[in-house]
């Protein structure tokens, strides 16, 4: 019998695909890695007929990259080496195991079966799980499983068409983490040397430079700088209020507001010489509300903080969960458009028979009974997975934790309000002109909510009823106002902002953007407090006052599991590595997304072979050493920048 | 011949233009020209180079073609002016969008990157859809504008953009020669729309120029003025 030696990238990914396809009779063995099993069982695939089966898995990367010895110490070498340093690729200390057990079971078998996440991270893992295989057998045939959830069915279908790993999606990982190796390695050494000890910092402050983490910190600190630097101006505008049939309508001016107050006077004044108003139309129009696109992992982490209250590492560290169990898609994809292939009908019949007290089940059996209506089309396709949906009904008692329960709602409750009508309503404008300025006033009336039913989280009420207006009729109004206001500054950075604004600009993939917010808070480059002003035990009340954001607070601003009014602030040591950056190597722009948007253009290049893996290190390489060059030059105008920027913490 | 010719150019400015040139101006112009130059592209070429000059020495002033000595009268609520009077803009102002705003993004435009929705992008010089060449920071919706025309008198009256005309705009050349005809006035300003006002054409190079380079200052000096206030 030809054996099978399957290779997932988590072991509950290996646990749940081996009962799937064993149909729950598989054998435990122990490895000589605690977080490893390897399981066992005979199965009949399709194109290699009955076969001897090993299950196991690695846990993601196995191996690491790093300098050669000679270069590791900071001591032993000037940052500047490190773009041309030798690499090597080592096993990571504790994940020996997990390779010496691909070895061994790749021994006797036939065929390797990658059952990796399909992803870049997922196509590059495969490579690493092929070598330790080839080592123990140098003949071993390699496949590849193409699955994007863990339902059973989808799972035996990928167990039967199995696919070659993807080479050139592989290539892009590798060339991304060299560069991040190198790039992150030199110019972190660098500025943590010549700042160490420095304005407060510690002998051995960290202060690391990431080519994600610094466009990431830019937006926090463009925000922070665009409300530090907020001047409230002054407004006017024109208000007029009729009253008929008991009911008092404001009318609000065609041109908003004006910032010109003389204008405003005269306009205001020319009004007033005209004796009546002119009902110039009443429309009443058809509108809808639309439904929500199919879901994207970006999607997700940003709605997560808005509606669920969980900051995008707990949203995911959630979803990962649901996956692993079975009850939701992969939760990592671009793609917001449903294949004609998948059968939506089915999943929606999974959700209908809720015994779990969600309180979907009427309504899902309704979109079954004919309410159903085809999800709109997004404009992305990752070509890898679908969107995130629901495979598996799972009661609530079911699911792990609160978090799950949360995001599992949500996924569920989006994914049958995408399989719904959009809401429809009517809305009714009636524009008038009084003295040659046009007003207008509308109302909305809710017809038919349709998905707002299954989806809490969108609200569309019906407004207040127009009075009836006839077009061509004159009437007196009751008030007419000029009225004042001020501009008011913006908000500080929200998560879901930071988000769309990283997708928006290529910072991070949906895998990262997550571990990139992280990692700017880690180093105390920003803050996240809470922003309703309201002061939370730990946060005293940080960033509301202007020109503040010391570092005194160290971790204490960091507010847990608070909701989505949390917001980013800069420490006075992320300012100043902006302003630093941006004094110094202006044109490089390395706090703007420019560089990395580039980087990231080229990685889906040499996925799709329009580019060479070498070349794109390359060049990329030579950017990077021009800005290194430049600030290694400049050094005491970077310090001196430093020095000014985090000036203000000193008074503070 | 010279006397004549330079009665038929006016005429014909007068006639095609509503502009009458003033008689020196229209002289020095014509001895810097080759007589045998045919009418057609003379006139071409003088009404080129009145666009391009300071109205109060080009235009030649008359009773019709100026503002009023009234004009400045801020008892008067409303009253009409028939015109055809002729005026270059000297000054324009955006009164639509708030000075920051204004300032956040000419700065921005100053350093190539203008946001497209979220996405901050970085536009290189010349490329098609930039429909903002100068970097001035040119929004997609802006005004309306506060304008100030000068006559060929040189007297100097506010005018609001009423409804707006194509041409005006922050983008705009400064100098540029506008014809007013029967526009209201109210309390001392001009109210233009389409149907009142003739865009002509024209620029004052070393007014336009230093409208460009004082207009970050300004923009700056009036937000600074804002801060003390508030």
């Amino acid at each position: 019998m030809v054996k099978v030696l399957c290779v997932a990238e988590k072991s509950s990914v290996a646990k749940a695909v081996a009962g799937h396809l064993s149909g729950g009779r598989f054998q435990t063995r122990q490895t000589g890695n605690k977080y490893i099993r390897n399981y066992d069982f005979d199965y009949k695939f399709n194109q290699w007929d009955h076969c001897e089966v090993t299950m196991t898995a690695v846990q993601g990367h196995t191996e690491e990259i790093d300098f050669v010895d000679r270069f590791r110490k900071w001591s032993d070498c000037d940052p500047v080496e490190l773009f041309d340093a030798p690499i090597t690729k080592n096993i990571e200390k504790d994940k020996r195991s997990i390779a010496d057990n691909i070895q061994k079971e790749a021994r006797n078998a036939t065929i390797l079966f990658i059952w990796t996440d399909c992803d870049r991270e997922g196509e590059y893992i495969g490579t690493e799980v092929r070598t330790f295989a080839k080592r123990g057998n140098p003949n071993i045939q390699v496949k590849r499983a193409q699955f994007s959830n863990i339902e059973k069915s989808h799972v035996i279908r990928a167990a039967h068409n199995p696919k070659d790993l993807d080479e050139r999606q592989a290539l892009a990982v590798s060339a991304r983490m060299e560069l991040d190796l190198r790039i992150g390695a030199a110019l972190t050494r660098f500025q943590s040397l010549k700042l160490q000890g420095r304005w407060g910092l510690a002998g051995d402050a960290l202060i690391s430079y990431g080519s994600c983490q610094f466009p990431t910190l830019g937006f926090v600190v463009e925000r922070y700088m665009r409300v530090k630097n907020f001047v409230p101006e002054p407004f006017w505008s024109l208000k007029l209020m009729h009253t008929r049939d008991g009911t008092s309508t404001t009318y609000n001016w065609d041109r908003s507001r004006l910032f010109d107050r003389m204008a405003v006077v005269l306009l205001f004044e020319s009004c007033m010489s005209s004796p009546d108003a002119l009902v110039k139309s009443v429309a009443r129009k058809p509108t809808r509300k639309y439904k929500p696109l199919p879901l994207t992992t970006v999607e997700l982490q940003k709605q997560g903080s808005r509606f669920l209250g969980m900051n995008s590492q707990r949203v995911m560290k959630a979803a990962e969960g649901l996956y692993t169990s079975g009850f939701i898609s992969y939760p990592r994809t671009e793609t917001d458009q449903y294949d004609q292939a998948v059968n939506l009908q089915a999943l929606i019949g999974k959700q209908t028979n809720d015994t779990g007290g969600w309180g979907w089940g009427d309504y899902a059996t309704g979109l079954l009974d004919g309410a159903f209506e085809q999800p709109r089309r997004g404009k992305n396709n990752d070509k890898a997975h679908p969107p995130i949906h629901p495979v598996a009904y799972a009661a609530s008692a079911a699911l792990a934790d609160a978090d799950q329960r949360k995001v599992y709602e949500f996924v569920v409750r989006h994914f049958l309000a995408c399989c719904s009508e959009d809401a429809i309503g009517e809305t009714t404008t009636v524009n008038i002109d009084y003295g040659g300025e046009g007003f207008h006033a509308s109302g909305l009336t809710v017809l038919e909510r349709n998905y707002l039913d299954v989806y809490p989280w969108d609200r569309w009420e019906s407004s207040q009823m127009l009075p009836r207006y006839q077009e061509g009729e004159r009437f007196v109004p009751n008030e007419v106002t000029m009225t004042d206001g001020k501009t008011s500054a913006p908000g500080y950075l929200t998560e879901p902002e930071l988000i769309a604004l990283m997708d928006a600009n290529g910072i991070g993939t949906d895998a990262t953007m997550a571990e990139h917010i992280e990692k700017i808070q880690q180093r105390e480059y920003v803050f996240c407090i809470s922003g309703g002003g309201k002061s939370t035990g730990t946060s005293r009340g940080r960033g509301r006052g202007r020109g503040r954001g010391g570092r005194d607070a160290g971790g204490s601003g960091r507010a847990e599991g608070g909701g989505g009014k949390n917001v980013f602030v800069p420490s006075n040591l992320g300012v100043a590595l902006v302003e630093a950056y941006d004094t110094i190597a202006a044109e490089m722009s390395l706090s703007r997304p420019f560089l990395r948007k580039e980087m990231e253009v080229n990685m889906k290049r040499i996925c799709k072979g329009e580019l060479a893996r070498e070349d794109v290190v390359h060049q990329c390489l030579e950017q990077y050493r021009g800005v290194y060059a430049r600030v290694s030059q400049h050094l005491s105008t970077y310090r001196e920048t430093e020095a000014k920027a985090r000036h203000p913490c000193v008074v503070d | 011949m010279a006397p004549s010719l330079a009665i038929q150019i006016s005429g014909h400015l007068v006639s095609t233009k509503s502009i009458l040139p003033s008689q020196t101006w229209l002289a020095s112009f014509l001895s810097t020209q080759k007589s045998n130059l045919p009418f057609q592209s003379l006139t071409q070429t003088a009404l080129f180079r009145l666009l391009a000059s300071e109205i109060t020495i080009s235009v030649q002033p008359t009773p019709e073609n100026i503002f009023p000595a009234t004009i400045h009268d801020l008892e008067n609520r409303s009253s009409r002016l028939k015109g055809p009077v002729v005026a270059q803009i000297v000054d324009i102002e955006d009164i639509g969008h708030s000075k920051l705003f204004q300032l956040d993004a000419l700065e921005s435009a100053e350093r190539g990157e203008k946001t497209k929705g979220k996405e901050v992008i970085r536009v290189i010089p010349g490329e098609q859809d930039d429909n903002d060449p100068d970097n001035l920071g040119l929004t997609g919706a802006s005004g309306p504008h506060k304008l100030l025309l000068e006559d060929a008198n040189g007297t100097r009256v506010y005018a609001f953009e009423f409804k707006p005309i194509t041409g005006v705009g922050i983008g705009m050349n400064i100098g540029t020669k506008v014809v007013i005809r029967d526009v209201k006035v109210v309390r001392g300003v001009l109210m233009l729309q389409p149907g009142n006002t003739t865009m002509v054409g024209g620029k004052v190079e070393e007014l336009h120029k230093n409208w460009r380079e004082e207009r970050k200052g300004r923009l700056k000096a009036e937000i600074e003025a804002m801060k003390e206030d508030g």
